[in-house]
């Protein structure tokens, strides 16, 4: 069977400038995920994670490495297409955005109508409109519906956890432009760095 | 029956998806709800059902005829009638010809009627019914700018009424209202879900709970849940959240 996502020796170089090639930020990763599901993604601010999305999702351009999503390679499919396959729900409307130099005819069609994988990128969680019920059954509908959702969340208060512990099946940790994945809850809660990055949450949580 | 339908309606503006994939189904005398935070999409989602944008994708069906595609006028002279979120009131005029302009007779008989509409005993008589049914009969003869804030958004619910909808979109009516003539508005809508079915975009939660019979969620631009407002607050985050001491 086909991996749901498939994240092949992925790197991504920024460098100080176009004449300047020392290296600014390095972000490098290599997971799978085979079957739908729902999977958690943390890691501190500035660690990689938007990156990561964007190269997920086909808008930002690897400097080596693949990403299949559902068998397709996403940098091969149309850019007007690629959300067919993996979108990106943005935290706010400030969307990146990336040039392709390669026109469109000489690629690939998505192939897909409503996208294989769903990344959220910090969904707004409040206790007090109850929003939070349904986005959670929404993830779980997708997951039934043989989609892969990608939930990043900055935990900075106790019930976010709560919510991660309740709906995602593995996680996925991002630091300092390294990725680890990260296979259930408890070994999230065993990995040093979300351990450190967690921090007072997981004092209070066992309080 | 349904008597209006949705599925998998998608829209696009330029590289942002506005509607990813909206599917609704609203059963004919209901008071069927919309909610969603900010920028869900449920005002593009009005402006899609009613024809004001096209969809670039899926299918909209009402009382069993294909509309997709249809321009605004043509849906509305099927039946469909829908209130806007910023006011459209003639605020010069007086009530009552809001309603007249609004009526099927009138936009029958066209334009050439303007010079003597007040003459014509039988608009009148329909749009003193039509104000009726929002309680401003006793007000038909006053200047529309100035009403009361409530009795004008009672107002505008008349001007979607006179064209004798079966359907009708309300977009946010509580908007801007206080706390009196938001219970006026909820007594309005509970007397009008016997003559018309009825679909509310609401950011009022505890006025949504109150009077709707389903509840479609959309957020993402998508309908996230669906479900009658017992079961949606039976959710335990809900329950635990201020929308759970609605009940």
């Amino acid at each position: 069977m086909t991996a749901m996502l498939e994240v092949r020796n992925l790197e991504k170089i920024y460098t100080k400038s176009r004449f300047d090639r020392t290296p600014t930020f390095r972000l490098t990763a290599d997971f799978t995920v085979e079957k739908p599901g729902i999977v958690g993604m943390m890691g501190p601010n500035g660690s990689g994670k938007t990156t990561l999305f964007e190269l997920i999702t086909g808008s930002n351009a690897p400097t080596s490495g693949e990403v299949a999503v559902s068998g397709r390679n996403i940098h091969k499919v149309r850019t007007d297409q690629r959300d067919r396959l993996a979108i990106h729900y943005h935290q706010s409307y400030q969307v990146r955005h990336f040039r392709s130099w390669k026109p469109n005819v000489m690629m690939e069609p998505a192939g897909s109508d409503y996208p294989m994988l769903h990344l959220f990128d910090e969904p707004q969680f409040n206790t007090q409109d109850g929003y939070i019920g349904f986005m959670l059954d929404f993830f779980r509908r997708l997951r039934e519906e043989g989609r892969l959702v990608f939930l990043c969340v900055h935990p900075n208060e106790r019930f976010h956890l709560e919510i991660v512990e309740e709906i995602c099946e593995s996680f996925v940790f991002v630091n300092k432009g390294s990725v680890t994945s990260l296979p259930d809850y408890a070994s999230l809660l065993a990995h040093e760095p979300a351990r450190a990055y967690l921090g007072d949450l997981l004092t209070e949580c066992a309080a | 029956m349904a008597l209006f339908v949705a599925e998998n309606l998608r829209k696009r503006f330029g590289a942002r998806v506005v509607l990813e994939n909206i599917s609704l189904s609203i059963e004919e005398g209901s008071v069927h709800g919309i909610m969603g935070p900010n920028g869900a999409g449920k005002t593009t989602c009005f402006h899609v059902l009613t024809g004001h944008h096209r969809p670039d994708g899926g299918r909209i069906t009402f009382d069993g005829r294909d509309i997709t595609g249809k321009k605004p006028h043509q849906i509305a002279r099927l039946g469909v009638s829908r209130s806007f979120q910023i006011m459209n009131l003639f605020d010069d005029t007086v009530v009552i010809e809001n309603v007249i302009l609004a009526l099927k007779q009138f936009r029958r008989n066209g334009m050439n009627l303007l010079r003597d509409v007040f003459s014509d005993t039988k608009l009148i008589d329909q749009a003193i019914d039509v104000l009726d049914q929002v309680g401003l009969a006793h007000r038909a003869w006053e200047k529309a700018a100035e009403l009361p804030y409530g009795e004008r958004r009672a107002l505008e619910i008349a001007v979607a009424l006179a064209p004798e909808p079966r359907i009708v979109f309300l977009d946010e009516p509580t908007s801007g209202l206080g706390t009196e003539a938001t219970r006026a508005l909820a007594v309005l809508i509970r007397k009008l879900r016997a003559r018309y079915t009825i679909v509310l975009i609401e950011h009022d939660m505890r006025f949504l709970f109150d009077l709707a019979d389903r509840i479609s969620v959309i957020h993402w631009g998508q309908v996230i849940d669906e479900n009658t407002p017992d079961e949606l607050q039976s959710n335990k985050w809900v329950a635990r959240s201020a929308l759970g001491e609605v009940a």
